[in-house]
């Protein structure tokens, strides 16, 4: 099988409380760590575990191409990815600014075209952004079934796909036969949620996302990383979003100390309105 | 244990501080009583929660006058038993002094109070880019005066030295009330014996620390950390030669076996770093290298066959998932049996010896003994950490153990080194300081209590005996 992963490098979601915004209305990223978007770090860990033998992780048993939409220095998260056992990565030379949903689906159908993979796979949203659009309007794009949300995969001999869909109250089951683009949620990396057709269905992965081994790091330089122009794979480059400014939310009021619970009980009635 | 704080001392404290700074809630005296040493039974006579250094000053006048026993306490996280309450003590808690002034940048320093909780201080200096490097897993709830006052060690003594190198200034208040001011913040000042450094390390013998100035320093701009997998204690020291000539400054080099990492992954929610397990991990932490020299250092282990595997965390988040398996360890024994902790330094060159001797000693005595060794290797430091038997109830083991740890001692004392690296002595090391101080040390340290603390009220029974 053969599996295409859009990957957006963001900045850390967990220094959120160190963004800054500019006093024209810009976020301001500088100084801020970047990383691979966490859920298209679960969509690479659920290609992976697709495309080969669990008790065996070293033999590939499928492809795994990679893409992303950034500057020359996006090229150390691929890297990062590679070096987790991914085969091969591509890299749209692109700012964020020339971006938005409908384009990146739009280039994304093109290389699509080009790689003609079984599966598009991705992370349900950026957590930069929490836009959630791309795998929608790429299947859309493709005339493609699509599944979003996985929280469970499983390959039914690599010609369909049965999801779990993360969805209010539980888990929707649906068949997608292949070609599909599939969008992954958070429990899709516990240790049994993705079931490939050459894993004995006893295999239990660790928790999570798996490390990048040193020598996979060294050998992940010498995969295939090829660079692509946004104006080759769409004609239209006009953004359809355009983003009119950021704000901090409102500071927080300091608390106030309280004497006892009477006090506690009037300022909750007649301050806060709570009761 | 009878209560050794009388209704004539509580009386007059109600008279001159405020009336909620004395407590004899008997929640809060359990609390209070014990650090994270299980092995003792609280039972504290009063605890008190001084906002001020004046209202320190006051506890301690009444105290001398009274002959009140006094019990300094901080975060409670010491593995010693130098913040336990056992025998009707005042613990007297800085928790509610823990003010932090503004950060000089200039001076690159800090004041605070020594309640300040020890992470509180990083969070409050890292805006500034700067850091005070004292660091350790129970940062978390350890405050800055029993940090001083325990002069603490932890993961970052290979490259930064104990807590000892970054206090520039002390107020610390003596027995009898008498309130000193030690060094203000002066880098340089050779005017005679230091006496700050009489009181760091101290544990609360020779007076409470109530406020310090922290020497801070830079925070590295970039650290990358490695998890390596390797066949024995000798290839973790093998592994530490070449990480000493390596092409960057070694921030941490940590070790642990695999009888810890599988308590740490019974108890908590954690990833197995590699498919394969092995006997002894490395955690190798490196600042500002260049990733290129790096991959080359690091193909060359592979090649001489120093490491059997390796990862190299790709971001912040996993480099913290990697530290959670070192530092996660000592809560992990905690939570899934009990533990008997030892925590021994030895110079690096003996290191090797020790441990063998060490492990022939358990095995031909204690043979179905769990043992969790892990530690700080890169400073000679060992915790040497032996499970309680599910057959063997809390009293006998405890008494083995006991006899266990004098043989161990003169273990540590045949190949030269301290039995007690970072934890303190306390209650838990006091009757065996004889293996790592001579009688004339001893001797001076027994006169040096008795000048500050005639009337042996600052945290009596810790250390030693008088």
């Amino acid at each position: 099988m053969k599996i295409l992963v859009p990957i957006k490098r963001v900045s850390d979601p967990d220094n959120a409380n160190k963004v800054k915004v500019s006093a024209a209305g810009k976020i301001e990223t500088t100084g801020l760590e970047n990383k691979p978007n966490p859920f298209d770090e679960y969509a690479v860990e659920t290609a992976l575990r697709l495309t080969e033998n669990g008790t065996n992780p070293k033999a590939r048993l499928g492809e795994v191409v990679i893409v992303t939409f950034g500057p020359k220095d996006t090229e150390t998260t691929l890297r990062g990815l590679l070096a987790t056992g991914a085969d091969r990565a591509i890299r749209v030379d692109v700012t964020d600014d020339q971006l938005d949903g409908d384009i990146l689906a739009r280039a994304l159908k093109a290389i699509v075209e080009k790689e003609q993979p079984d599966v598009v796979l991705l992370g349900k949203q950026a957590v930069d952004g929490d836009s959630n659009q791309v795998a929608q309007l790429l299947a859309e794009y493709l005339g493609w079934p699509q599944a979003t949300f996985a929280g469970s995969i499983k390959s039914d001999a690599d010609k369909a796909l049965v999801i779990g869909r993360e969805v209010d109250g539980g888990t929707l089951n649906v068949k997608v036969t292949l070609p599909a683009v599939v969008s992954v949620d958070l429990r899709i990396v516990a240790p049994t949620s993705v079931t490939s057709m050459h894993t004995p269905a006893t295999h239990k992965y660790a928790d999570g996302v798996r490390f990048a081994a040193l020598m996979a790091i060294m050998a992940a330089k010498k995969k295939p990383l090829v660079e692509m122009k946004l104006a080759d794979l769409t004609g239209d480059v006009g953004l359809k979003i355009t983003y009119k400014g950021a704000e901090l939310p409102p500071a927080r009021k300091a608390g106030v100390k309280v004497k006892n619970v009477q006090e506690l009980v009037s300022k909750l009635k007649n301050e806060a309105k709570a009761l | 244990m009878p209560s050794q704080v009388p209704e004539a001392f509580l009386a007059r404290a109600r008279e001159l501080l405020p009336a909620d700074t004395i407590t004899l809630d008997p929640a809060e005296l359990t609390e209070y009583g014990r650090d994270w040493t299980k092995v003792y039974a609280p039972a504290p006579g009063a605890v008190a929660f001084p906002r001020t250094t004046a209202e320190v000053s006051t506890l301690m006048r009444l105290a001398t006058e009274l002959h009140v026993p006094v019990v300094p306490s901080g975060g409670r996280t010491g593995l010693a038993g130098g913040a336990v309450a056992a025998r009707g003590e005042l613990v007297l808690s800085l928790a509610r002094m823990r003010r932090m002034d503004a950060v000089d940048t200039l001076g690159a320093a800090v004041r605070v109070q020594a309640g300040a909780v020890t992470q509180a201080v990083h969070q409050h200096c890292e805006p500034h880019g700067l850091t005070w490097p004292v660091d350790f897993a129970s940062k978390g709830s350890s405050h800055v005066g029993g940090n001083i006052a325990t002069n603490a060690g932890g993961v970052k003594v290979i490259r930064y030295g104990l807590t000892r190198n970054w206090v520039l200034g002390l107020e610390v208040v003596l027995a009898n009330g008498d309130i000193l001011d030690l060094n203000g913040s002066l880098e340089k000042n050779n005017t005679g014996v230091d006496l700050r450094q009489l009181f760091i390390g101290s544990e609360g013998t020779l007076g409470i620390v109530t406020e310090a100035t922290l020497k801070l320093t830079r925070i590295p701009e970039k650290l990358d950390v490695f998890l390596f997998a390797v066949k024995n204690l000798a290839a973790v020291i093998a592994l530490f030669r070449e990480t000493r000539q390596g092409p960057f400054t070694v921030s941490a080099y940590e070790f642990f076996t695999d009888a810890c990492l599988a308590r740490l992954l019974r108890h908590r929610k954690a990833r197995a770093p590699f498919d394969a397990p092995s006997s002894h991990y490395v955690l190798l932490e490196v600042e500002s290298a260049d990733i290129q020299t790096l991959e080359m250092w690091t193909a060359s282990l592979f090649e001489r066959g120093l490491v059997d595997d390796g990862v190299l965390a790709q971001h912040s988040t996993q480099a913290a998932e990697l530290w959670t398996l070192r530092e996660g360890i000592s809560e992990s024994l905690s939570a899934t049996g009990l533990p008997h902790k030892n925590d021994i330094a030895l110079p690096i060159a003996n290191l090797e010896a020790f441990t063998s001797e060490l492990g022939g000693f358990f095995a031909s005595r204690y043979p179905d003994w769990e043992i969790c060794l892990f530690g700080h290797i890169g400073d000679g430091n060992l915790h040497v950490n032996v499970m309680k038997p599910d057959a063997l109830d809390k009293e006998t083991f405890l008494k083995r153990t006991k006899e266990a740890d004098h043989e161990i001692f003169a273990l540590v004392k045949k190949h030269a080194g301290s039995i007690s690296a970072e934890h303190g002595i306390g209650l838990l090391k006091r009757d065996y300081l004889s293996y790592s101080r001579t009688p004339s040390e001893l001797s001076v340290l027994r006169t040096l209590k008795r000048a500050l603390d005639p009337a042996n009220i600052m945290n009596p029974g810790k250390i030693l005996e008088i």
